[in-house]
């Protein structure tokens, strides 16, 4: 072996892994990617642990990935001068946060719950599978996980080759599209430019997305084949009555603690929309659950303002329409008692001038 | 706090450049040790209470051990250490399973009773720095080495943070000496470090983590029987999971602890090269297998009370060695599977002089270790002379070694009983239609790593990773350092902790 092996080794290693990294860095911002965050437990839990602030500093937001991509919280900070605290997780039903949140004698907030039906009014495991997860990491955070994900989020904040979703190994692979046996699901294979994370956790789709068919026919399409795979049916009699009482026993909780909550229906489009009035009717479902809940709601087919909308993949709000339905929102709520560190006039004089 | 986090690589940093500051040896000393409290404490600041408390307890009654005349007050103390160490273990460790069995007892007995479940939260590595403690002080009963004079040194010895959570688990001679003398790392030292620990990070987050922990999770929280291909697929995943996972960890330790002028023993050679189980304990998780052949095979008589008591002596060691790696059953059988191997092997081997099984642990820095290869069964004189040849005949025993080590990975990772044999069944194709769950890529993705796990085992089997690197041009080195960190780069995801931590 000669004197300086393992150094000169070590050198070389050094250079090429910098070389290859910054080479690929600039490769991915050229071709238009850029930062998005990894919306795992870590970026979970640093919000959730925002819930504390007094009720007039704060709205917690609990559902699944529609009040992600509809409400812009640049927007609602800036029209109610309080924080937006985004705690809704894609893919999974809100009740076991609203659950963990009811149980959490501190929390005494304002609570905007999102209601996805075919998601909210699920009961099988993996619809609560990611919430579940994510409230257990929250519980277990170590000291040396919070210092690991304030180093993480600052180098997350400056690569994009970060984005494990996208530019990991396991995507790579995923992206060969090996065709795998009969009755094997490998999960949605969504686009890069449909849901960009941001630090808030707000989702965003990209422009290209926005303007390109091809991108939203894709995601269209995922939902279709998510539609065949999932065959739960809708939850009835009993079943349903034992989830609404679940639910209302946690909203009195929060309540009885002078917390707010108001549940809220975000828009859908298209297929989707009729797919969802089809297993879910209104009657049997989100009217019940206000009445059993004695809870303020907002459908958004109640209100013209938030009633235009075009998804563009039937589910989700685009960047642009996610300012105007927030603008809205603050409005509604206002209009059912919700009271604003900005109030409504502060906004009207705002947009005069 | 984990070796694969940006915490560690930061405090890592820290301490380098501290410990390579024109310091006094003991003010060196006293970062590193603090150093080791904020790593552990990093997990669950309260429970760095038990190590300080381990840790003073087993000082003084170590020293007093040694010194202590009257044989009864000895016992007296090795008694009270005992007590201290293996308490605390049972009450965190097994608390809620000794409870849940007495339950299950009583209610077959008839008597209905039914507790409060207790909610008790396992400190990280309970079960290494015990160990560590304990061979300290049942060492000073034996009078087999000289109490420690600083209590800065057996702090340290028990606390040094790179073997603190999940070992290697040293011994008192091999590390103490350590301490006694100003240290830092050569150039070639810091390096082989650095080497070593960008390896343990490769094995943990891109082959443990990133490649093999998905597919094995998917099979074992299967609640349906699965296709055969499915259910090999998923226990072969979880083999290579659970090596990298561990190996990759005590590379790791190896690699910080040499990076600051430290030498840890080796804990893993090649483990799915064993030719038979007697070489597989000399390859698999040395350090412990060391301990209980130590502390509780020999001492239980070993293999010098005749054959029947040196088979039951095998059995409790390996019962127990179970039940070390987790409180269930399961875990109980994974080690009597192993124990009934070794008793098969010791069976049908032939006859020689007495002789414990596991070789002692290593107390000078690694080198080539040379294996005795079992005596391998005559092969029928009509068999092609190619599987005549003893190496291939010996390759061959090892694959056998290595589905026998599988079947016992399905006990050891199952939650219950009713999932390993849901498992076994499908596995061995007792079932008539199972469930395929896994996807086609995750299929490729195991079998292509296990095919090379076994065949790196297979060809490194008798000489060490650092050897190996040195013997290779400088920059083929460089080449595949570069590859594994970029894999590193490219497997980032959310760290996730090593699965020894829980032990």
């Amino acid at each position: 072996m000669q004197p300086n092996h393992f150094l000169k080794a070590g050198i070389f290693a050094i250079v090429t892994i910098a070389s290859l990294a910054v080479c690929w860095e600039l490769y991915l911002r050229h071709k238009g990617y850029s930062v998005s965050y990894d919306d795992a437990e870590p970026l979970w839990a640093d919000k959730r642990a925002e819930v504390y602030q007094p009720s007039n500093q704060a709205t917690v937001f609990i559902g699944s990935s529609r009040i992600k991509f509809d409400l812009d919280i640049p927007t609602w900070e800036k029209r109610t001068g309080e924080n937006a605290v985004q705690l809704a997780n894609v893919g999974s039903t809100p009740l076991p946060v609203l659950d963990n949140l009811a149980e959490d004698k501190n929390f005494k907030g304002k609570l905007v719950v999102d209601v996805t039906e075919v998601l909210f009014f699920s009961t099988e495991k993996y619809s609560a599978g990611s919430s579940v997860e994510k409230i257990d990491y929250y519980k277990k955070r170590t000291p040396a996980q919070m210092a690991s994900f304030q180093l993480d989020h600052l180098l997350q904040s400056q690569l994009v080759f970060l984005d494990k979703d996208f530019f990991s190994l396991n995507s790579f692979l995923n992206d060969l599209h090996v065709k795998d046996r009969a009755g094997i699901y490998g999960g949605p294979d969504f686009p890069w430019e449909f849901d960009k994370t941001m630090f808030n956790r707000q989702s965003k789709m990209d422009d290209r997305f926005v303007s390109d068919t091809n991108l939203q026919n894709r995601v269209r399409a995922i939902w279709g084949s998510l539609g065949k795979v999932n065959k739960e049916k809708p939850p009835t009699g009993k079943k349903l009555d034992s989830l609404l009482n679940a639910i209302k026993t946690d909203v009195d909780k929060i309540k009885a603690r002078g917390g707010q909550v108001v549940f809220l229906r975000t828009p859908s489009t298209g297929p989707f929309l009729q797919m969802e009035k089809a297993g879910f009717p209104r009657k049997a479902y989100w009217d019940r659950l206000l009445a059993i809940t004695q809870c303020p709601g907002i459908h958004f087919e109640d209100y013209p303002s938030i009633a235009h909308f075009n998804c563009p993949e039937f589910s989700h709000l685009a960047p642009k329409d996610a300012v105007v339905f927030t603008n809205h929102l603050v409005q509604l709520l206002e209009q059912k008692g919700w009271n604003f560190s900005h109030s409504q006039l502060a906004y009207s004089s705002h947009h005069q001038n | 706090m984990l070796f694969n986090s940006y915490t560690f690589i930061a405090f890592f940093l820290i301490i380098l450049v501290l410990h390579n500051m024109p310091f006094p040896w003991k003010v060196k000393k006293i970062n590193l040790l603090i150093a080791s409290y904020i790593f552990y404490a990093a997990w669950n600041p309260p429970f760095i209470l038990l190590l300080w408390l381990s840790t003073v307890v087993d000082f003084f009654v170590g020293r007093a051990l040694y010194q202590q005349e009257n044989k009864y007050k000895r016992k007296l103390l090795l008694v009270v250490s005992l007590i201290g160490n293996l308490g605390m273990l049972c009450f965190f460790k097994y608390g809620g399973f000794l409870l849940e069995n007495f339950v299950t007892l009583v209610n077959a007995l008839g008597i209905d009773y039914h507790p409060a479940k207790p909610s008790i939260i396992l400190p990280a590595g309970i079960s290494f720095y015990t160990f560590t403690t304990l061979c300290y002080t049942i060492d000073m009963y034996k009078r087999k080495s000289e109490p420690v004079k600083s209590m800065l040194n057996f702090a340290l010895f028990v606390t040094f943070f790179p073997h603190l959570v999940a070992g290697p688990i040293v011994r008192p001679p091999q590390l103490v000496p350590q301490f006694e003398t100003p240290r830092t790392a050569t150039q070639k030292q810091l390096m082989q470090g650095l080497f070593l620990l960008s390896l343990g990070l490769f094995m943990k987050v891109v082959l443990a983590d990133s490649m093999l922990s998905r597919p094995a999770e998917t099979v074992f929280s299967s609640q349906s029987v699965l296709q055969s291909l499915d259910a090999w697929i998923g226990v072969l995943a979880f083999s290579g999971q659970i090596f990298f996972d561990f190996a990759g960890y005590s590379t790791c330790a190896i690699g910080v602890a040499m990076c600051l002028g430290f030498w840890l023993p080796q804990n893993f050679r090649y483990p799915y090269a064993a030719i038979g189980f007697s070489d597989f304990w000399r390859r698999w998780h040395i350090t412990l297998s060391a301990w209980l052949r130590d502390y509780l095979y020999i001492p239980l008589g070993g293999n010098r009370k005749g054959e029947f008591r040196t088979y039951m002596n095998l059995m409790i060691t390996m019962l127990l060695g179970g039940l070390w790696h987790g409180a269930n059953w399961t875990f109980v059988v994974w080690g009597g599977l192993h124990g009934s191997y070794l008793c098969v092997e010791r069976l049908f081997r032939p006859k020689k002089a007495p002789s414990d099984e596991v070789p002692a642990p290593e107390t000078a820095p690694a080198g080539p270790v040379i294996e005795p290869v079992p005596v391998i069964t005559t092969t029928a004189s009509f068999a092609p002379a190619f599987f005549r040849k003893k190496e291939v005949q010996n390759f061959f025993w090892a694959l056998f070694t290595f589905f026998l080590v599988n079947v016992t990975w399905v006990f050891f990772r199952s939650p219950d009983f009713t999932t390993a044999w849901r498992l076994l069944l499908s596995m061995f194709g007792g079932v008539s239609s199972g469930a395929a769950v896994l996807q086609t890529i995750s299929i490729v993705k195991v079998a292509v790593i296990t095919i090379l796990m076994v065949a790196s085992h297979w060809f490194l089997r008798n000489t060490t990773m650092l050897e190996v690197a040195a013997k290779t041009k400088w920059w083929i080195v460089g080449l595949v350092w570069s590859a594994m960190l970029l894999l590193l780069i490219l497997s980032q995801e959310s760290s996730s902790s090593f699965i020894y931590f829980q032990f």
